[in-house]
């Protein structure tokens, strides 16, 4: 009997593809299209499962559907608005991938009697001598290790990514070759459940402005800010401070959030020194493979997504915390963000971003 | 393929749609035109409003027929913003098409009492006394409820609406074949029906409007149904309403028999492979052939999506136009814990289903159950 998998449809291009790959390779298919925000005026989730029916339709397989709303609200929300109320800048999509695609999902896709889930994520997994290797998907333009290395080897053992060998490219190419509605569908950019809104005016829904000074870092009073929360380090747009005051043509950019005294930090000019780092502090290390005692002296990191393998040394301070030595300065270590690691295409694994030590 | 659903949706009766292509074909004509064309059609809509208001015990006069039953629902509550009395009771159990337009007209100044249910899903009519304030201006209670099948008391409710002079609404999709109504035994204003829940077409419903009482339309344009819904009306879907309307109450006594007879082998059934089963709803006042029940061991999602890879269809909580399922807000109002509404499914049987189709149900269902336990 053929092998029992469950694909992940969000009613995008790379879930639909990744669907019709494992069909040509004679897996049992069965689609599950998952729902992880509730709205009470709209229903946003609604047009991408008229997409992901479609889709299934046209490859004839099953689709059922699920609601993870109440799931995503207490594992993922409620810890994205956390850290924003402590002044730091979360990644919701790595928790959401770790606490709700690999683990209620995947729960789920279990009870359902399947072996495998399949995602359409940009990313390989490796068996090596029964251990579980993440790597980096072959178009390294759309490389998603990053938003996975939260994953373990029980949740690698147990999923599948199709389009882990393919360019984008490829993938639409196929989409379009066998007739799928999702062919031309455009990438979804920014954090899920906000799609497309203004970023700021959703926090403000949750977390009430909380004005305060923007100091320069010379210590000169220049304005007010709405809330701390609202920025993000390295920040230039939306400060409300335009290029042009002070001694330079050069924009301004946050720096620096003092959160004793609500004070806004900003420098001017993209060179500006106090934009940069060499050092930072990293906490809640997760090894995808091994302990941290194994790990190589001198790896690479990226401090955001779609940022260039950046050569860095670690030093293990305590058993979740690492200090990391970056070879060159970078620009705007925002507290968290995730920091992760990689031995070339190998995603190590990863923190989140304490603050940077100088 | 097997159908359990009906309270979701019925299939269209094989008479009322070849009632309907034949009209399609041949009547294409407006209704509102003068020639023959347009009278053709204006005679089928005519000779539906009489069936519907036979079907129900009013004037034909009475009949408003509009886009469906959510159409017939909004045209009633968005009224109030024309009112003085801005003030409205209505229950917990709402459809959403009742629930989430007061919602929206808080906006207009529009306030609401809900009105909670027993753990049998009825309303109490001395909570709807209680509510009564000098500015009421509307009452608006479910006939039967779409979830569980429960009946509420709308004679009593439509008393205490006369006695104190406030008009009263009720939402009765789930009712028309299934339970045999005269207007006149009640004292209710205006009452919302569905085609496709009687097996007639979708998109075609009724409100039916007791002579004297005013309303405004929603829809504005050339006059139609009384000035109360224009647009050029669609006479072979509301052909096939009426005619469908007439079909529901032929032979109702045995249609009501037949599905309580389902109901009850499938209770029957299921007391031998899984008595741990938990009905939810009113022993008595219930529709007949609409089981709410609850299974402790699994969640209805997995039980629902199990039952449709073998083809066979039920339904839980409220679905939602994304597909997906939230926990059901009767329930919740019925006080069920949230970890039992999760794990609670709705069969709701119909004309075509058999003894054996039921049969088949339990089978599957025992099955499904059976592998469950073993996987524990």
């Amino acid at each position: 009997m053929a092998e029992k998998v469950i694909v992940g449809m969000s009613g995008g291009v790379d879930s639909s593809v990744a669907a019709l790959l494992l069909k040509e390779n004679g897996y049992e298919i069965e689609c599950l299209f998952m729902k992880n925000w509730d709205d009470d005026e709209t229903c946003p989730a609604a047009a991408d499962y008229k997409d992901a029916l479609q889709v299934c339709n046209t490859l004839n397989l099953p689709l059922h559907s699920v609601n993870f709303s109440a799931q995503y609200q207490k594992l993922v929300f409620a810890d994205f608005l956390k850290s924003y109320r402590s002044g730091k800048t979360p990644n919701p999509d790595v928790l959401c991938n770790k606490e709700i695609k690999f683990k209620v999902f995947l729960e789920y896709a279990l009870e359902l009697g399947a072996n495998h889930i399949v995602t359409g994520h940009y990313a390989r997994i490796e068996e090596r001598e029964s251990v579980f290797r993440l790597l980096k998907g072959k178009d390294i333009t759309k490389d998603q290790s990053y938003f996975l290395y939260l994953l373990g080897q029980k949740e690698l053992a147990r999923s599948l990514f199709p389009l882990g060998n393919m360019k984008k490219k490829e993938v639409r190419h196929l989409a379009r070759k066998a007739k799928l509605i999702t062919h031309k569908k455009k990438d979804s950019t920014g954090i899920c459940f906000i799609g497309e809104r203004n970023f700021t005016q959703f926090l403000k829904k949750y977390l009430p402005p909380k004005p305060g000074d923007i100091l320069t870092i010379e210590g000169n009073n220049v304005g007010t800010h709405e809330g701390l929360m609202y920025y993000t380090i390295g920040q230039r747009k939306g400060i409300g401070i335009g290029g042009g005051f002070g001694d330079k043509e050069a924009p301004w950019y946050v720096v620096k959030k003092n959160h004793k005294k609500n004070h806004l930090i900003i420098a001017q000019g993209h060179d500006h020194p106090s934009l940069y780092s060499t050092t930072l502090k990293a906490v809640n290390l997760h090894w995808i493979h091994s302990d941290s005692s194994n790990l190589p002296k001198t790896v690479t990191a990226k401090i955001r997504y779609r940022q260039d393998d950046q050569i860095c040394k670690l030093n293990t301070e305590k058993q979740n915390s690492v200090i990391v030595h970056f070879e060159k300065p970078q620009f705007a270590v925002t507290p968290g963000q995730s920091i992760v690691f990689y031995d070339g295409e190998e995603c190590l694994g990863g923190g989140v971003i304490d603050g940077k030590i100088t | 393929m097997l159908y359990f659903d009906h309270s979701a949706s019925t299939p269209i009766h094989p008479a009322v749609l070849n009632l309907m292509q034949e009209l399609e074909l041949n009547h294409f004509g407006n209704p509102s035109s003068v020639h023959r064309f347009g009278q053709k059609s204006r005679l089928d809509i005519e000779i539906a409003r009489k069936q519907m208001a036979d079907a129900i015990g009013c004037l034909p006069y009475e009949i408003i027929f509009t886009g469906g039953g959510t159409e017939a629902n909004n045209l009633v509550l968005w009224n109030l913003i024309h009112q003085q009395k801005r003030h409205v009771i209505t229950s917990a159990i709402e459809h959403p098409s009742v629930l989430s337009v007061l919602k929206r007209l808080k906006e207009f100044g529009v306030t609401s009492t809900i009105i909670p249910v027993d753990r049998t899903c009825r309303v109490n009519p001395e909570d709807i006394q209680n509510a009564i304030t000098e500015n009421t201006g509307l009452i608006s209670i479910m006939f039967a409820n779409n979830e569980v099948g429960t009946v509420q008391p709308v004679k009593h409710i439509g008393e205490i609406a006369e006695k104190n002079g406030i008009p009263f609404h009720s939402d009765a999709v789930q009712i028309l074949g299934k339970f045999p109504i005269n207007i006149l035994d009640q004292n209710i204003n205006m009452m919302s029906f569905s085609a496709h829940k009687f097996y007639g077409p979708k998109g075609t419903g009724v409100l039916y409007l007791k002579k004297g009482t005013e309303l405004k339309s929603l829809v504005i344009g050339g006059g139609q149904e009384r000035n109360l819904r224009a647009g050029t009306e669609n006479p072979s879907c509301i052909a096939g309403l009426g005619f469908a309307s007439e079909l529901a109450n032929k032979n109702i006594e045995k249609r009501k028999t037949h599905l309580e007879k389902l109901a009850e082998q499938f209770k029957q059934e299921m007391a031998d492979v899984y008595p741990e089963i938990i009905y939810n709803g009113h022993p008595e006042y219930s529709l007949p052939g609409v089981i709410c029940a609850t299974f402790p061991a699994v969640t209805s999602n997995i039980l629902v999506i199990k039952l449709d890879l073998h083809g066979i269809a039920v339904s839980s909580g409220s679905a939602c136009s994304s597909g997906t399922v939230n926990p059901s807000h009767v329930l919740r109002a019925m006080n069920i814990s949230n970890d039992n509404n999760i794990r609670t499914l709705r069969i709701s049987f119909g004309r075509d289903n058999t003894e054996e189709d039921v049969h088949l149900l339990t089978e599957k269902i025992s099955e499904i159950l059976k592998q469950n336990r073993n996987k524990r």
